[in-house]
C-alpha cells in the first residue's frame, strides 16, 4: 500500500483565482492511498517546503503529488527538497495546475473540473513510480570548436587560456573567417583585421591549442563529457611541420584564379596562404586548379622550395579524439541573390555587388588598396545606391527574419564612400533603420549628416541606361516614385547559415529552427546551449548577429564549457530508456527514430528453444539518451520503456482520465 | 507451366544435393485439386513434392521465421510479393539475406483476388529466376486504394459504424498477424499479458485495439501482399486500414512502395531534420 500526499497550490491567485484549489484538495483526499491532501499559498517558498518534508514525516508517505506550475518551472527545485527526506526524489509527480489549467482557462468550474483531473491523472501515475538513482559519468576536459572565425577564436582562446585543451577545426586553410575580410567595423571604425589578427596569432601561439585548418568533422558519436569526433584533414601537400612560410613557391606558381578572400576581385595562385595575415601563415595547393595535380605536368613549387616542403601524394588523414564539449561556431554565408532578385540583374550587372565584396574594394589590403572603384571599369562612382534588406524581411523571395547587422555596415558603407569620394553622393533605400547597440544611433546620425540620402522604400528594378544603373522604386514617405541613376549598388545581402550547417547538426544532434540556424536550448535563459548536453553555441551559427554579440557569445559558450570542466564527474538523469532484452526483436526501428542517435544494435547471447544462437538487440547509451521517448512510441513489442514515463504510468494516467 | 514446375523440381534437388541450402520452401499439393500448402522440402527425393500452378496462393516468406527447418541456408521460392515479403523481413533485420536462396518465379497472377492489382509480378530479389519475365500490368493509384476512397466517402458516423460492424467479427484467431510479413516481432505485443495491455477477451473495446494497433504496427511497412484478408476466416476487409495509412503516405510524400529493396528506411520510423513539419 502506498502513502500518497498532495499538495495543491494556490501560487497565489495564479492558480487559486481560477482554480477552486481547496475542492481540487478534497476530492484528492477521496482517492484511495492518498492519506494527505492540503493546499498550500506558495509551495515552492521556504515555508511551503517545509510544511511537506513536516508532513512526509508525520504522515510517512512514500510519494508526492505538487499541483503546481509547469516541471520545468520548479520540478528541480522540489527533488532536491526531496533528497534531505525518506522519499527518493523520483517519487515525485507534478500536475501542471498553472500554464496548463489556471493561466489559460476562465470559467472557474470548469478550470476547477480539469485540475481535478490533472491531479487524479498525476496521483494515478505517482502510483506506479519506482525510486530511481542518477549515475556519474566522467568529463574529459578537452574542448572542439567548430568553426574558426571571431566566435570560434573568443571562446578558444577564453577556454585555452583557463587552462583547457582546446582544438579549433576551419575547413578554410586559415582561421579568421569573415572578420577578417572586412574593413572597418561600426560604430567605432577600427580596422577589422588589425583587431582580429592579434588574436589568430594568439591562437596560433597559444600552448593549449590545437589548430586543425582545412578540415572538417565527418562523425560525432557519445555524450557530454565523452564525445567521439573524427575530424578528417584534407589533403594539404604542403608539410607545415618543414614550411617556414617563406612564400617563394606563390612567387613562381604558373597557375592563376580567382581569389576566394577578394571576392574573385583579384587572383591567387593555386599555391597559396589566402591572405597575408593568415594564420597558419603557411601555402596550400589547392587541387582543383593545381596543374600538377590535374594534368601531372608543372611541379615548379616543389622545384623552388628549399625545403622540400611540397609532396603531391599527400592524402586527406582522419583523427579521431575525445573531447568533453563542443562548442558550434560555424558562422553564416551570404543568401545567393543572384538567384532570387531577377530584378536586380541577377547578377548580371558588374556594378551591382553584395557588401562583402565592397568590404574588399574599400579595404587597403584588397584588390584596389582601398580606393574605391567600379567593378566594371575601374573607375571611380559618383553616383552608389544601398539597398538593404535583399533576402532579409522578405519572406516571399528571400528570408523573413532581419539580419541584425546591415543597417549599420549599410550607414559605415555611405560614410566610408562619402570620405573617400568627395563629391560622392550615396543613396540607401531603406525599410526601417534599426540601430539598437551602443553608440549605434549616433553613427547612424552621423552618417545622415555626412550627407547620405536615406529613401524610405524598396527598389523594385535595376537596369542599364546610358551606361547608368537605374534604381526603380519608391519614396513611402512621399508616397512617389523615384529613380536613381547610380554607378554603383551595394546589396546588403541576407545572412544564411554556412553552408553544409545541416549535415553537421544532424550529427551533434542538435536542433535547427526552420531557417536552418541552430536553436538554442532557451531564447532567454539558455542563449548559447543546445537541447543536447554539453554540445555550446557562439556567433552567428545561431542567427544573424553583429561582432560584439558575437564575442560576448562566444565568451559565454566559453564559460559554460569551463563551467563543465570544473568538475571530474557530472550527473545524469535516470530518466532514460532502458531495453527488455527478452522482448526486443533487433527490428531496429528505434535505432533510426533516435534523434540523439542513443541507440545502437548489439549482439547477445540468447536461447532459442533448445538452440544457443546470437541475437541482435536494441541497446540504449545512458550518456546520450534525453528520455525523450520517441523509442518507447516506435517500440511494437514494447521492449522500450522510459524510466519515470513508462508505457504502465501513461496508460494508468489514461485510465484515471477517460475510466 | 509445367516447364517451370520441372525447372523447380530441379533446381531444388540440384540445391539440396549439393548442399548449398539445407530446406527449401515451395508449395505443395493438397487433397483439394485446387489448393496447395506450403511445403518444407529436405532431401532432394522430396524435390518431386514441389508444385507451381494457378493454386500457388499462400505467401512463403514468413515461414523462414518458423524454425521448422534445419539448420543452415535456407531457400524459398519467391514471386513477386514473396520476394518483397523476404526484402520486409530482412530490412526488419529478422534474417540474413546471405542465410537465404532465393528462387525467383514469375507469376501472372493467382487464384487471389488481390493479384488484379499487383504492381510486381516478376520478382524484385532472387538468386536464381526460372521462367522469363511476365509483363507487369498497369494498376493506377485509383484501382490500388478503391476500397480505401469508398470509405473515406462515408461521413465519419457512417465509417465508425462499419468499422464496428466488421470488428465485432474478430475472433482474435490472430490468423493476418501470422501470416503477415511484416508482423515479424519475436514475441507480438498482443500476446504478451500486462496490465492494461492489449486485452484478450473478444469484445467490441479489445478487438478494436487489436484492428487499429495491427494496422498501425505494419502501417508504413506493408507490401500489400493481402495475405491478412486472405486468411482471415471471418472476411473482415484488413487491407482497407494499411491501404488507407498507405494512401495517406503517398497524398504526403509521394508514391510509396515497400519492400522494393531491403535498406530503404521506413518513412514513419525515421527521426530527420528535413522531415515535413508544415501540419504542425
Amino acid at each position: 500500500m502506498s502513502r500518497i500526499g498532495v499538495v495543491v497550490c494556490h501560487c497565489g491567485t495564479n492558480i487559486a483565482g481560477v482554480v477552486d484549489v481547496e475542492r481540487v484538495a478534497a476530492e484528492a483526499a477521496k482517492l484511495p492511498n492518498v492519506v494527505f491532501a492540503v493546499t498550500n499559498k506558495y509551495t515552492c517558498s521556504e515555508p511551503g517546503q517545509a510544511t511537506m518534508k513536516a508532513a512526509i514525516e508525520e504522515h510517512q508517505l512514500d510519494r508526492l503529488v505538487i499541483c503546481s506550475c509547469s516541471p520545468r518551472m520548479h520540478e528541480a527545485t522540489f527533488r532536491r527538497m526531496l533528497k534531505d527526506t525518506r522519499i527518493n526524489p523520483y517519487m515525485l509527480e507534478i500536475a501542471n495546475l498553472r500554464e496548463q489549467c489556471a493561466w489559460v482557462h476562465t470559467d472557474k468550474e470548469k478550470a476547477t473540473e480539469k485540475a481535478i483531473d490533472l491531479m487524479r491523472m498525476a496521483v494515478a501515475k505517482v502510483e506506479q513510480n519506482k525510486p530511481l538513482f542518477t549515475s556519474t559519468i566522467p568529463i574529459h576536459k578537452k574542448c572542439l570548436i567548430i568553426g574558426g572565425g571571431i566566435a570560434g577564436i573568443q571562446a578558444a582562446l577564453d577556454v585555452a587560456d583557463a587552462g583547457y585543451q582546446v582544438t579549433i577545426v576551419e575547413r578554410e586553410p586559415s582561421i579568421g573567417g569573415h572578420m577578417v575580410m572586412l574593413d572597418k567595423t561600426f560604430p567605432t571604425l577600427d580596422c577589422s583585421a588589425c583587431i582580429s589578427t592579434p588574436k589568430m596569432v594568439d591562437v596560433g601561439q597559444h600552448p593549449n591549442i590545437t589548430l586543425m585548418t582545412s578540415s572538417e568533422v565527418v562523425n560525432v558519436g557519445g555524450y557530454v563529457g565523452s564525445f567521439e569526433v573524427t575530424i578528417k584533414q584534407k589533403a594539404r601537400y604542403v608539410d607545415h611541420t618543414k614550411c617556414t612560410g617563406c612564400g617563394l613557391c606563390e612567387t613562381k606558381c604558373p597557375t592563376k584564379v580567382p581569389s576566394e578572400f577578394n571576392q574573385g576581385y583579384n587572383k591567387r595562385t593555386a599555391i597559396y596562404k589566402p591572405f597575408a595575415q593568415a594564420v597558419p601563415a603557411k601555402p596550400v595547393i589547392d587541387p582543383d586548379s593545381c596543374k600538377m595535380l590535374k594534368e601531372g605536368k608543372c611541379g615548379v613549387c616543389a622545384k623552388v622550395c628549399p625545403l622540400g616542403c611540397i609532396d603531391f601524394k599527400d592524402t586527406a588523414k582522419e583523427y579521431t579524439e575525445t573531447y568533453g564539449a563542443i562548442i558550434v561556431a560555424t558562422g553564416y554565408d551570404l543568401i545567393p541573390w543572384q538567384d532570387l532578385y531577377g530584378e536586380y540583374g541577377g547578377g548580371r550587372y558588374a556594378d551591382v555587388i553584395t557588401g562583402l565584396q565592397f568590404e574588399r574594394l574599400v579595404n587597403a589590403s584588397g584588390p584596389t588598396e582601398g580606393h574605391i572603384l567600379r567593378p566594371s571599369d575601374g573607375t571611380e562612382p559618383k553616383d552608389v545606391v544601398i539597398i538593404k534588406c535583399v533576402g532579409s524581411r522578405d519572406p516571399h523571395k528571400g528570408k523573413s527574419y532581419c539580419s541584425r547587422a546591415c543597417c549599420m555596415y549599410s550607414a559605415k558603407h555611405a560614410h566610408q564612400i562619402l570620405e573617400k569620394l568627395p563629391g560622392a553622393n550615396v543613396y540607401i533605400f531603406y525599410m526601417d533603420v534599426r540601430t539598437p547597440g551602443k553608440g549605434y544611433e549616433e553613427f547612424y546620425d552621423r552618417t545622415r549628416a555626412d550627407g547620405a540620402v536615406y529613401i524610405r522604400g524598396r527598389v523594385s528594378k535595376i537596369y542599364k541606361e546610358n551606361g547608368k544603373l537605374v534604381c526603380k522604386g519608391e519614396d513611402t514617405l512621399l508616397g512617389k516614385p523615384v529613380s536613381v541613376q547610380a554607378d554603383m549598388v551595394v546589396l546588403a545581402t541576407a545572412m544564411v547559415p554556412a553552408v553544409g550547417v545541416e549535415k553537421l547538426t544532424t550529427m551533434l544532434g542538435i536542433a535547427t529552427d526552420p531557417d536552418k540556424w541552430v536553436q538554442e536550448a532557451h531564447p532567454k535563459l539558455r542563449p548559447v546551449e543546445t537541447q543536447t548536453g554539453g554540445i555550446f553555441l557562439a556567433g552567428t551559427c545561431q542567427g544573424p548577429k553583429d561582432i560584439p554579440d558575437t564575442v560576448a557569445q562566444a565568451s559565454a559558450a566559453a564559460v559554460k564549457v569551463c563551467g563543465l570542466f570544473s568538475k571530474d564527474e557530472m550527473e545524469t538523469s535516470p530518466m532514460i530508456s532502458g531495453v527488455d532484452q527478452q522482448k526486443c526483436c533487433g527490428c531496429g526501428f528505434c535505432v533510426n527514430c533516435c534523434p540523439y542517435k542513443a541507440i545502437s544494435l548489439v549482439e547477445i547471447d540468447a536461447r532459442e528453444g533448445a538452440r544457443r544462437v546470437k541475437k541482435t538487440v536494441a541497446s540504449v547509451n545512458s550518456g546520450l539518451c534525453q528520455g525523450c521517448g520517441c523509442c518507447t512510441a516506435a517500440c511494437r513489442t514494447g521492449a522500450i520503456d522510459l524510466s519515470g514515463y513508462t508505457n504502465a504510468q501513461i496508460l494508468k494516467e489514461v485510465d484515471a482520465l477517460c475510466l | 507451366m509445367s516447364d517451370i514446375q520441372s525447372a523447380l523440381r530441379e533446381t531444388a534437388k540440384k540445391l539440396l544435393t549439393e548442399g548449398t541450402v539445407t530446406c527449401v520452401i515451395g508449395w505443395g499439393e493438397t487433397r483439394f485439386p485446387d489448393k496447395t500448402t506450403p511445403i518444407f522440402v529436405k532431401t532432394p527425393e522430396d524435390a518431386e513434392k514441389l508444385v507451381w500452378n494457378a493454386h500457388c496462393v499462400c505467401g512463403l516468406a514468413k515461414y523462414m521465421l518458423d524454425n521448422r527447418c534445419p539448420e543452415g541456408k535456407l531457400a524459398i521460392c519467391v514471386r513477386g510479393c514473396d520476394s518483397r515479403a523476404v526484402n520486409r523481413i530482412v530490412e526488419d533485420k529478422q534474417y540474413k539475406r546471405e542465410d537465404l536462396y532465393l528462387i525467383g518465379l514469375p507469376c501472372e497472377g493467382k487464384d487471389a483476388p488481390i493479384c488484379a492489382t499487383c504492381t510486381h509480378r516478376n520478382p524484385v530479389v532472387y538468386d536464381v529466376l526460372l521462367g522469363g519475365p511476365v509483363p507487369e500490368i498497369e494498376v493506377s493509384q485509383e484501382d490500388r486504394f478503391q476500397a480505401v476512397t469508398a470509405l473515406e466517402g462515408l461521413t465519419p458516423a457512417e465509417q465508425y459504424d462499419y468499422w464496428q460492424k466488421q470488428f465485432s467479427k474478430c475472433i482474435h484467431c490472430y490468423a493476418c498477424r501470422n501470416a503477415c510479413p511484416a508482423c515479424n516481432c519475436t514475441e507480438c505485443y498482443a500476446d504478451q499479458y500486462r496490465v492494461g495491455w492489449q486485452g484478450k477477451q473478444i469484445d467490441k473495446a479489445e478487438n478494436q485495439v487489436y484492428g487499429l494497433t495491427r494496422a498501425f504496427h505494419v502501417g508504413d511497412r506493408c507490401i500489400e501482399c493481402g495475405e491478412c484478408e486472405r486468411v482471415c476466416p471471418m472476411g473482415l476487409p484488413i487491407m482497407s486500414q494499411t491501404r488507407k495509412i498507405l494512401k495517406d503516405i503517398n497524398d504526403l510524400w509521394g508514391n510509396y512502395e515497400c519492400g522494393l529493396t531491403d535498406s530503404r528506411p521506413h518513412i514513419l520510423g525515421e527521426f530527420d531534420l528535413s522531415d515535413r513539419d508544415d501540419f504542425m
